[in-house]
């Protein structure tokens, strides 16, 4: 590799908001709150920020220039994604790459969303993109009813199911796991345990899809701050960095809520082992996948977690159903994931939630939830994306 | 809510002669004349070999069910009467995957795997809709 930005930049502050339900704030003053803490916790202030990456933008959330003109900031660079989740790794990974490149010295990574306020985006009459020209990017067919992007999830998870064996129960160990972890979380909305009957019981969305297998409806805010390897170590936190990452997948053989080969949309069927080009963060980073101590993933829906498992080669294609029980992405477990309870169970804020809980853990800082000795931390979705943070203990 | 604010099919100027046909009830595909490949949904080259020279043939209307799920929930109001309704994707003879409703099946008897062939909706507001039919 000619180049690589392996080590280069940290994330060196992260700061939220409180995370709930029917939140009384504007998303922009959420942002605060959020980009206040992180500040104090850096030890930088707001002259010191000079990049800025949104993630969920137009139509739900923040869009930049309004940011920076609310919260008085003088930016030299700007990114902004928009509506959908999927882009929160390249939010990160452009904040990086523009500190890297010298754009900008301090980027906030900002996500900042009432979805609560703005329910009807998703998947109803208000949601503009299963209608606009050629249509939606979860497998959305409106005239047929399908129109959120759990109805993708669905479509992914009845194939597997009906390929490999695979139950409604044991996809239940992905929530009831997640909710395990929030329960250790104090920002985490889900505040009560959720058992197997509880699972099984609860109504079906959008089969195979039960309530809680879909994430939350949730408010809040998460920034994380970005600035190379160099300023960080100067600053008050242990950085964090970013040691290697790589970007969405896309393609003909691709669905954003599906492993490579499943055969939905038009993706080939036919199934195999991970190729190298999908391994690539872990050549960045110079680690091995066995040296990462937990995965963080996107968990819109239990079934990504699933195909986040096959897709980077933590078991084999059809496995992961199976490989998920028995408390193996529990804290304690082989491969803790989520741990502060992700989508499904803390809080819905564009994934951030998770990437705050790796920056914790990295310091060391993430108390009863704490992973012995992590050292590598993965951050890797379904559609393929990843970055891995490696701790500067 | 009415039936007439359930969402029409955005039709583009690539996918305009696959709506045509179907108001003619008649299943058609893209192929390429280059490479021989047909896709859906209808693009504005082969996706496959990425020439320019695309020509609408018949399809069979056979295929198998490759994926289904059935909505509970009421996203669209238009829909809330509906409900429980199927959705499914069929994967058709000629390969490419079309998305639709299946009818003349409970969904509880859905399955992957299952023949199906094409049918068509009663025409509204100038849109023909595809639909399938288990084969009999």
């Amino acid at each position: 590799m000619a180049y690589s930005i392996r080590d280069q930049t940290a994330i060196v502050g992260i700061g939220q908001s409180e995370f709930g339900r029917f939140l009384p704030d504007s998303q922009l003053k959420l942002g605060a709150k959020a980009l206040k803490a992180a500040l104090d916790d850096a030890g930088l202030t707001r002259a010191d920020v000079d990049g800025v990456a949104i993630h969920l933008g137009w139509p739900l959330g923040v869009d930049y220039d309004r940011l920076a003109e609310a919260y008085g900031l003088s930016l030299r660079w700007v990114s902004q994604t928009w509506l959908h989740g999927r882009f929160v790794t390249s939010a990160l990974q452009q904040a990086a790459m523009a500190v890297a490149c010298g754009l900008a010295s301090v980027v906030a990574c900002v996500t900042a969303i009432s979805f609560t306020r703005e329910r009807q985006i998703l998947g109803g009459p208000g949601d503009a993109e299963g209608t606009r020209e050629d249509g939606g990017t979860h497998g959305e067919s409106p005239p047929y009813g399908l129109t959120a992007p759990a109805g993708g999830a669905a479509l992914a998870m009845q194939r597997y199911m009906a390929l490999y064996g695979a139950t409604s129960a044991e996809l239940a160990a992905v929530p009831i796991a997640f909710r395990k972890h929030a329960l250790k979380s104090p920002h985490a909305v889900m505040k009560t345990p959720l058992t197997l009957a509880e699972h099984q019981a609860s109504r079906m969305v959008v089969d195979p899809l039960r309530l809680y297998d879909c994430c939350l409806i949730t408010d809040g805010a998460a920034v994380v701050l970005v600035t190379s390897a160099e300023r960080a170590r100067d600053l008050k936190q242990a950085p964090v960095y970013i040691a290697g990452m790589q970007g969405l997948r896309s393609g003909r053989d691709e669905f954003i809520f599906a492993p490579r080969g499943l055969g939905i949309n038009q993706q080939p069927a036919r199934r195999e082992q991970p190729p190298e080009r999908d391994l690539a963060v872990y050549r960045m980073a110079g680690i091995e996948r066995k040296d990462v101590a937990g995965l963080y993933t996107y968990d819109a829906f239990s079934p990504v977690v699933l195909f986040v498992l096959e897709r980077f080669g933590f078991c084999g294609p059809g496995e992961a159903a199976s490989w998920v029980q028995n408390g193996r992405i529990e804290l304690g477990g082989e491969l803790p994931m989520n741990t502060s309870g992700g989508l499904l169970s803390e809080a819905h804020v564009g994934g951030w939630n998770s990437i705050l809980e790796i920056v914790r853990q990295l310091r060391g800082a993430a108390g009863e939830r704490q992973i012995p000795k992590a050292r590598h931390l993965q951050w890797g979705t379904a559609w393929g994306d990843s970055v891995i943070f490696r701790s500067a203990r | 809510m009415s039936e007439r604010t359930k969402p029409r099919p955005r039709i583009t100027p690539d996918s305009q002669p696959f709506w045509d046909a179907l108001r003619e009830r008649k299943l058609v595909l893209p192929h390429c004349a280059a490479c021989g490949k047909p896709h859906l949904p209808p693009g504005p080259v082969c996706p496959f070999c990425f020439s320019d020279r695309l020509e609408w043939r018949p399809a069979s209307g056979r295929g198998t069910i490759s994926t289904w799920t059935v909505v509970h929930k009421a996203w669209f109001p238009a829909f809330a009467a509906d409900i429980p309704y199927n959705v499914v994707q069929v994967e058709l003879e000629e390969g490419p995957r079309l998305t639709a409703k299946l009818v003349g099946l409970p969904n509880d008897r859905l399955k992957v795997g299952l023949p199906v062939t094409i049918d068509f909706e009663e025409e509204r507001d100038g849109i023909t809709l595809p639909r399938f039919r288990p084969v009999p």
